[in-house]
């Protein structure tokens, strides 16, 4: 029954079977992988606190430092006016006239001329000048003289003395009358 | 139907009230909103320049600036509890006890701001709030108020000028005040607490406060101060109207001293005479007298129309058209040398040997010489003095100049001019400012534009000097107070009428003064000294001599000059 001619075409049919039967598809079964959600939720709202939390620590600690900052500088300020004051404190003690005033308490004198003394030769160049009393500058003007008005004559009071009792006997005024004289010339 | 009709109405009248209300927050004036928003917990602070120091030429301050705090009440505050506060206020701070409590309660009825303290130092005024933040005490603020201080007080004060409650009022502190005053800033930021603490990552700002440049003088103080003290005994123990002395650095034309008697403490300038204020050395002039013959002896030398030894037969009066010239001493008629002339100051002489000159050759060298013009050293109100010119003067004015009348003159002019005759007739433009600095007038002054001219040959100018040596000679002199001991003293005295201050002619006062220089053979530093109006007898060799002398050896003494061995002058006086 098999004709020479039919032989290939049932081979044919064979191969073509065989793919057919290859080619067909089948559903592939779903495969559901639940992902645990757990994990990400925790995630985000880690992140989410943390940042939050962050934020927050971040912010305090900006204020916290904003506080020192300006604690600091008020303190810096404090301190400044301080060495200024100080300075100033110093400016006045250099004050030459406060210098000299305690200079000349001790006895010193401006020289009226210099006199160089050489170290190496050990000699001097200049007119020696004693440095007296005179030399002395006026540091302060006198004080003004004030008006009678301001400073009057002091006014003496002759008290009698009590008479001893040999003066009661003798009753000589001339003896009363010298003792506060001879006080007021004191 | 007509329940949802009436509620929509009703919506609508209710957001057209909205929107009624954010046209006018955002169309009518968004900006006042915005500023009030933002002012809202705003801290605004002034941030105040620190004024620049002067400093003298050694970079000694002679006025700094201080921080300081001025104290401020808010009277709705502080009025309850007012005589308690005055009370502590007053003690701390030692203002005023009822200047205060007025000052608590407010002296106008509302006000909210009242000083009652300017420029307390800061240190105190911050214990002072800290104690009354202890004892419960609100109301009470400061704020940044800088304090002028004038460390030495009165030394250089008329130079310095000093400062009223805001603005300068004299002298350099006004002139240069452009320079010294610097620009305040300010600090702008957020706060939500009374301390002003501020709020981070909100809006703030910062532009800071530009401090005040430095003004350096050239200025020495402790010489200064000497220069001051020395004159100031002077001008007591002679009882004079006032005084002015320089000392000026001959070889560079910077004034180490320039001081002025009567003077004032710079740190309380209304405790004194208002007249005292300026300088009176730059801003009043007077006739120089014999001083000026220096001059007209330099010139005539120079313009080779007279020498040292030249020969004059001096009579005891000179009849000169209009008035009958004088000297000082009776005489017969002496036979004097121009050294002589110099050294015994004879004005007959002096107008004898300046015959040889025309108003015109002897007004044009006292003009190089400076004189009748401004020195422009930046001292406020400077006169430039009087100097008729050449073609104007008459020959009995031209007489009067060549000794010294009849022209006028301010101290740094006569300084100058001495100093000329010191710097081997080279004059050098005085300077009190180191460096440079612009005035209030828009003028450069300083070392940095101090120029120099020739004004007289290097030979006319030590021939003098040699001249001026012989003024301060014990037996030729008439000034041997002026002497310097060890060193070689140039100088010349003066003793001028003085023109009375309604200007109708002279008062029968003198002004007194003495000018010279040392070494004289090698001079380094240049004095001069004026006493005005002196109530005892006395001459420039008398009253200003002694001066000269104190203050020119102090500064050889503190600039270690020491003395040269050059010869005595033995230029002869008489024939």
């Amino acid at each position: 029954m098999s004709s020479p001619a039919l032989q290939p075409r049932t081979r044919v049919t064979r191969i073509a079977q065989e793919a057919v039967d290859k080619a067909r598809l089948t559903v592939v079964p779903r495969v559901r992988t639940r992902a645990p959600r757990v994990p990400f939720v925790t995630l985000v709202s880690l992140v989410l606190v943390g940042g939050i939390v962050g934020l927050l620590l971040f912010n305090t600690s900006m204020q916290q430092a904003s506080f020192t900052a300006s604690a600091l500088e008020t303190e810096a300020d404090t301190l400044a006016a301080r060495e200024q004051t100080l300075r100033m404190e110093l400016d006045e003690l250099r004050n030459p006239q406060r210098v000299a005033t305690e200079a000349q308490a001790m006895g010193m004198v401006i020289p009226s001329a210099p006199v160089f003394l050489d170290l190496e030769t050990g000699r001097t160049t200049g007119e020696r000048t004693p440095a007296t009393r005179e030399n002395a500058i006026q540091l302060q003007p006198p004080a003004p003289i004030k008006p009678a008005i301001l400073a009057p004559e002091p006014t003496y009071v002759e008290v009698p003395a009590a008479p001893t009792v040999e003066e009661q006997a003798a009753t000589d005024p001339g003896v009363a009358n010298a003792k506060p004289r001879k006080s007021r010339n004191r | 139907m007509l329940r949802l009709r009436i509620g929509f109405v009703l919506i609508a009248i209710v957001l057209s009230f909205f929107g009624a209300r954010l046209v006018q927050l955002q169309g009518v004036d968004p900006r006042s909103y915005a500023v009030r928003a933002a002012a809202e917990g705003a801290v605004r602070v002034p941030l105040v320049a620190e004024r620049g120091d002067i400093l003298d030429r050694n970079g000694v301050p002679l006025a700094d600036s201080v921080k300081g705090k001025m104290v401020i009440a808010d009277p709705d505050l502080t009025a309850d509890r007012a005589p308690e506060l005055a009370r502590l206020l007053s003690d701390r701070l030692s203002v005023d006890y009822f200047k205060t409590l007025t000052a608590l309660r407010g002296r106008k009825e509302g006000s909210r701001y009242e000083y009652v303290a300017r420029r307390v130092p800061s240190t105190l005024a911050g214990d002072t709030l800290t104690e009354l933040d202890e004892a419960g005490f609100t109301g009470i603020s400061l704020q940044d108020d800088p304090i002028r201080s004038y460390p030495s007080g009165d030394v250089a004060a008329n130079l310095l000028g000093y400062m009223g409650t805001d603005e300068p009022l004299g002298g350099f502190e006004r002139t240069f005040d452009k320079q010294l005053a610097g620009v305040d800033g300010e600090a702008t930021w957020q706060s939500n607490s009374g301390k002003g603490v501020r709020i981070p990552l909100r809006e703030s700002t910062l532009k800071a406060a530009q401090n005040g440049a430095p003004l350096r003088t050239t200025i020495d103080r402790d010489l200064q101060w000497f220069t001051q003290k020395v004159l100031a005994q002077s001008v007591r123990q002679y009882r004079a109207e006032s005084g002015a002395a320089v000392v000026m650095d001959t070889r560079t034309g910077e004034i180490l001293a320039l001081a002025d008697v009567p003077t004032f403490d710079a740190n309380a300038p209304t405790e004194a005479d208002e007249d005292d204020l300026g300088s009176r050395a730059m801003s009043d002039t007077y006739e120089p007298g014999s001083v000026e013959k220096v001059l007209t002896a330099a010139s005539l030398i120079d313009a080779g129309k007279a020498f040292p030894r030249q020969r004059f037969k001096v009579p005891p009066s000179l009849a000169r058209q209009d008035r009958v010239i004088g000297d000082w001493f009776d005489h017969g008629t002496i036979r004097l040398t121009l050294a002589g002339i110099i050294a015994k100051s004879s004005n007959i002489g002096t107008v004898l040997a300046a015959d040889a000159f025309s108003p015109v050759e002897l007004v044009s060298y006292l003009q190089r010489f400076g004189l009748g013009q401004r020195t422009d050293v930046g001292v406020r109100g400077e006169t430039p003095g009087i100097l008729t010119p050449g073609e104007a003067m008459s020959s009995q004015t031209k007489d009067r100049v060549a000794f010294g009348q009849s022209l006028s003159v301010n101290v740094a002019q006569m300084a100058a001019a001495v100093n000329t005759v010191a710097n081997g007739g080279v004059r050098v433009s005085p300077s009190l400012i180191a460096g440079s600095a612009v005035t209030d007038d828009g003028v450069t002054v300083g070392t940095d534009v101090a120029t120099r001219t020739r004004v007289v040959s290097k030979q006319a100018a030590r021939a003098t000097a040699r001249m001026m040596e012989k003024v301060v000679d014990p037996e030729d002199g008439v000034a041997p107070a002026a002497q310097v001991p060890g060193y070689l003293v140039a100088g010349k005295t003066g003793t001028a009428q003085r023109v009375a201050s309604d200007g109708t002619g002279y008062d029968g006062s003198t002004s007194v003064s003495f000018g010279g220089f040392a070494p004289a053979d090698d001079a380094r530093f240049t004095v001069y000294v004026v006493v005005h109006a002196p109530k005892v007898d006395g001459g420039g060799g008398s009253i200003a001599g002694p001066v000269f002398s104190r203050i020119m050896g102090y500064v050889l003494g503190r600039y270690g000059v020491e003395p040269t061995d050059g010869k005595p002058s033995r230029l002869p006086v008489e024939w």
